[in-house]
């Protein structure tokens, strides 16, 4: 059976207001917790893969031991294990120092074939770490990954372009980045909810399905990780601001007649914006 | 594969379920016995579907939390002032006599949907480390009810095919759904007495400069002149928010109540204009209230394997709008019951029909009987609110009441006298026989002349919103291929539309939407119903008005819908 590992991360809320520190970093004990949105189509790709393939699921993430929530969610949409890497001295860790740490997980797990990762995170947004994975395993990688097609140890992906897309072919093991362009992740089936439920209550179960290790545990170099091992300067950090708005609605008459209004007003509003911007 | 079964399985998540699941995890700890318990709602969220005043007497909290005001029980404040309220296009005034039960000082003021997502989070912290056990399923919508024979034995909440993968058994089910799917149980055992009253309340959060904790309104009067059952809500909440609502019957002539329209219009007098100045609208949503009460309840709350508790049972007391505190205490009740009937192996109807037994025969059953004739007061004297309350409150906008008081007694003072009475005798239990309620849907009239209102001057355009911009405010979403709302035969619908029309106006469902979901689509000289589900706050209004029974609103699945959180 195929060996696949999707690394996911737990991200500040997007939907809830993260407050911002008075050094510029973000206040992640005030703000909720979520799966990061571009990992679900990774997961999804992976469940798609143990579902019409066959292979054996495990979810990877590195964070504060709350984390250990987006474990449970993966699980809850059919992984089988999961891998929490929490450890004090990977705190401040940029994306050269987190790729070093994550690399080193696969490592521990020992033989993968396919190893998943959504495109970026919405709190980093640099879409590096996935790649530089590959590039310490050496990997061959396929990056933006749409669709995929598993025959034996094969992998057949459509990748999108600037302009289109590609159509590539590798063996395995590889690591891919999955495009949010991809199938949106399925809602979680009840069965697999229940069984997760129950696993949790079981304490030798739930040590066998869901792992806490620390540095030492994968062998990785804490010198390596964590501020110490993060060679990135965080500049200033502000506020936006908020957005708001109004909506207008067309109504009562005909399509064709509202779709003209429509336009119209549209037209009108880029005018007032043209004006705005250009005095 | 192994079948998913619990001990109790508890569909619904609203006051009423939550309650039941903690009375029976304190019941389990107490007595140190093991305890399956399930919970099914079909929010994403715990709370995220539920919308409710809430002013309530503290009873039935202290009964569940006697610690309520320590143990991080999410209070909004408690009622420190107290007003009934006559409102006016441009005055108000409050009422000089006020029936007592109209009197909230004391009280405790909630956002009821935070209430419940405390409930649900500290329902998981209560279990930990006892033999308890809790799963709460949020986002898993219970779509039919599973029989063995004549006794049920759980909820389907899936649909991928396979039966052990989509159902939940239980060896006994807690229907706390609002009627949402235990309507169809009572249809299967013929349950139903009378018809159920609806009403529908809209509300909205507002984040204001002023600070008005523990002051409660409720309006009567502007902008509902036509004598039909309803009025408004103030509610001052901690942390400088107000709640504002309006409650409007769904027996009425008019079929083209809008009721977010009503909103608005209350929102444009000057007493509240002036509460809500320089504030910010932060939540809109909407919700069904089961208005009629005593006479409306199941004949039986209880079959074999599985009861019936809070709105769903119809608790809902109009007298003093006790509904929180009363589901609260049928699903302690039916809690109480399924614990006992677990604990001596017997689930049948006979073992649990002592729910309804001790429901009825203590404090909800007493107070629901003592007010079976209450809401159909109004109902019967709408004269005396379309014909004189107009003439008093015109007086009260020229600044004196007395004299619209005056006014409106000698404009038909026989009328008002023996309406009145009426009202007053009958408001205090003193009517005779058995009430067979009609249908809602039957009220709307399709030549229905609504009353034109007087405009309140000079009202700041920002606290008043359109129906569509409201419904951004109830921040819906809703999955891929969702058709929560099934319109059964559109010739129906097309006949239905000419009919109202023809009487210049809208069709209810369209009229009555709280949520800009229904309209009429004119396509080519023929008219059709279109339904914009995407807006959904999911209150049911259309099925409740709908003339022909043309529309049935399912659960949404995969936790699709509003998030009413901190409504």
């Amino acid at each position: 059976m195929l060996k696949v590992v999707v690394f996911i991360k737990q991200v500040p809320d997007t939907s809830s207001k993260a407050g911002v520190n008075p050094d510029g970093t973000i206040d992640r004990a005030r703000a909720k917790r979520m799966l990061n949105n571009f990992d679900r189509y990774a997961l999804q790709k992976a469940i798609e893969i143990k579902r019409s393939v066959g292979a054996e699921v495990t979810c990877v993430t590195m964070g504060p031991p709350p984390a250990i929530e987006v474990l449970v969610e993966g699980l809850e949409h059919g992984a089988d294990y999961g891998i929490l890497l929490t450890d004090k001295r990977l705190a401040a860790s940029d994306t050269l120092a987190t790729a070093y740490a994550l690399h080193k997980v696969v490592g521990y797990i020992g033989q993968v074939d396919i190893i998943l990762t959504g495109l970026q995170t919405t709190d980093g947004d640099t879409a590096q770490v996935g790649p530089q994975i590959a590039e310490r395993l050496d990997l061959p990688q396929i990056s933006y990954c749409e669709s995929l097609t598993i025959t034996g140890k094969t992998a057949k992906a459509r990748r999108v372009v600037e302009g289109g897309f590609q159509n590539v072919e590798t063996a395995m093991p590889l690591l891919i980045t999955v495009a949010n362009s991809a199938t949106p992740l399925g809602h979680k089936r009840f069965i697999e909810v229940a069984q997760v439920k129950e696993m949790l209550r079981t304490p030798e179960e739930r040590a066998r399905r869901i792992k806490s290790v620390s540095l030492d545990d994968v062998g990785a170099d804490a010198a390596r990780t964590g501020l110490v091992g993060s060679p990135t300067v965080v500049g200033k950090t502000w506020k936006l601001g908020e957005v708001g708005g109004s909506c207008k609605v067309f109504e009562g008459e005909a399509v064709e007649t509202e779709v003209a209004r429509l336009l119209e007003s549209l037209a009108a509003d880029s005018r007032n914006i043209a004006e705005m911007l250009h005095g | 594969m192994k079948r998913i079964e619990y001990d109790v399985l508890i569909v619904g998540g609203g006051i009423a379920g939550l309650t039941a699941a903690h009375r029976l995890v304190d019941a389990a700890k107490t007595a140190g016995t093991p305890l399956r318990i399930a919970v099914v709602e079909k929010a994403k969220n715990f709370g995220a579907h539920v919308l409710s005043g809430a002013v309530s007497n503290p009873r039935s909290v202290k009964k569940l939390f006697p610690d309520y005001e320590t143990n991080g029980f999410p209070l909004e404040g408690k009622c420190a002032e107290s007003h009934l309220t006559l409102l006016g296009a441009q005055r108000a005034k409050d009422m000089p006599f006020a029936p007592p039960e109209m009197n909230k000082t004391g009280y405790l003021i909630l956002s009821l949907s935070n209430v419940c997502a405390w409930m649900a989070e500290n329902l998981v912290e209560k279990t930990k480390d006892t033999a308890v056990a809790v799963d709460l399923y949020n986002g898993f919508a219970a779509q039919d009810i599973l029989y063995s024979g004549q006794r049920v034995t759980g909820v389907r909440v899936d649909d991928t095919g396979a039966p052990e993968q989509d159902n939940c058994y239980a060896k006994i089910t807690i229907f706390a759904d609002k009627g949402l799917l235990s309507r169809d149980l009572i249809e299967k055992f013929n349950l139903a007495q009378s018809n159920q009253t609806y009403a529908v309340g809209v509300k909205e959060i507002w984040e204001t400069d002023q600070d008005f904790s523990g002051k409660v309104w409720h309006t009567l009067g502007y902008p509902l002149m036509d004598g039909n059952f309803g009025g408004g809500f103030i509610y001052g909440l901690k942390d400088k928010k107000l709640a504002i609502g309006m409650v409007a019957g769904l027996d009425s002539e008019n079929p083209n109540l809008q009721p977010p329209q009503i909103l608005q219009a209350m929102k444009k007098t000057p007493f509240v204009q002036q509460m809500l100045k320089g504030g910010k609208l932060a939540r809109y949503g909407a919700s069904i209230i089961p208005e009629a009460g005593w006479f409306a309840m199941p004949k039986e709350l209880a079959v074999d394997g599985a009861m019936i508790a809070g709105d769903a049972a119809g608790t809902m007391d109009i007298k003093g709008f006790s509904g929180v505190d009363k589901a609260m205490e049928s699903a302690m009740i039916a809690a109480d019951v399924a614990f006992g009937a677990l604990q001596k192996n017997d689930i049948s109807k006979a073992a649990l029909a002592a729910y309804q037994e001790a429901l009825l025969d203590g404090w909800v059953g007493q107070e629901l009987k003592a007010s079976r004739y209450y809401r159909h007061a109004f109902h019967e004297n709408k004269a005396l609110f379309s014909d004189y309350l107009p003439v008093v409150l015109k007086g009260l906008d020229k600044g004196c009441m007395m004299s619209g008081g005056v006014k409106a007694f000698f404009s038909g003072p026989g009328g008002l006298i023996s309406g009145g009475l009426n009202l007053l005798k009958l408001m205090g239990g003193g009517g005779s026989g058995e009430l067979r309620l009609p249908e809602d849907r039957t009220c709307p009239k399709p030549k229905h002349n609504a009353v034109p209102l007087a405009e309140p001057e000079g009202f700041a355009k920002n606290s008043v919103y359109l129906t569509p911009d409201m419904v951004f405010y109830a921040h819906t979403h809703y999955h891929h291929g969702n058709d929560h709302i099934k319109e059964f035969d559109a010739a129906v619908c097309k006949k239905c539309i000419a009919r109202f029309e023809a009487g210049n106006n809208p069709p209810p469902c369209v009229g009555d939407c709280t949520a800009d979901v229904h309209s009429v689509l004119a396509k080519d000289g023929a008219k059709s119903h279109q339904m914009a589900l995407e807006n959904c706050v999911q209150c049911r209004t259309c099925e409740i008005v709908c003339p022909e029974k043309n529309i049935r609103v399912n659960p949404a699945l995969h936790g699709s819908g509003p998030d009413f959180r901190g409504l």
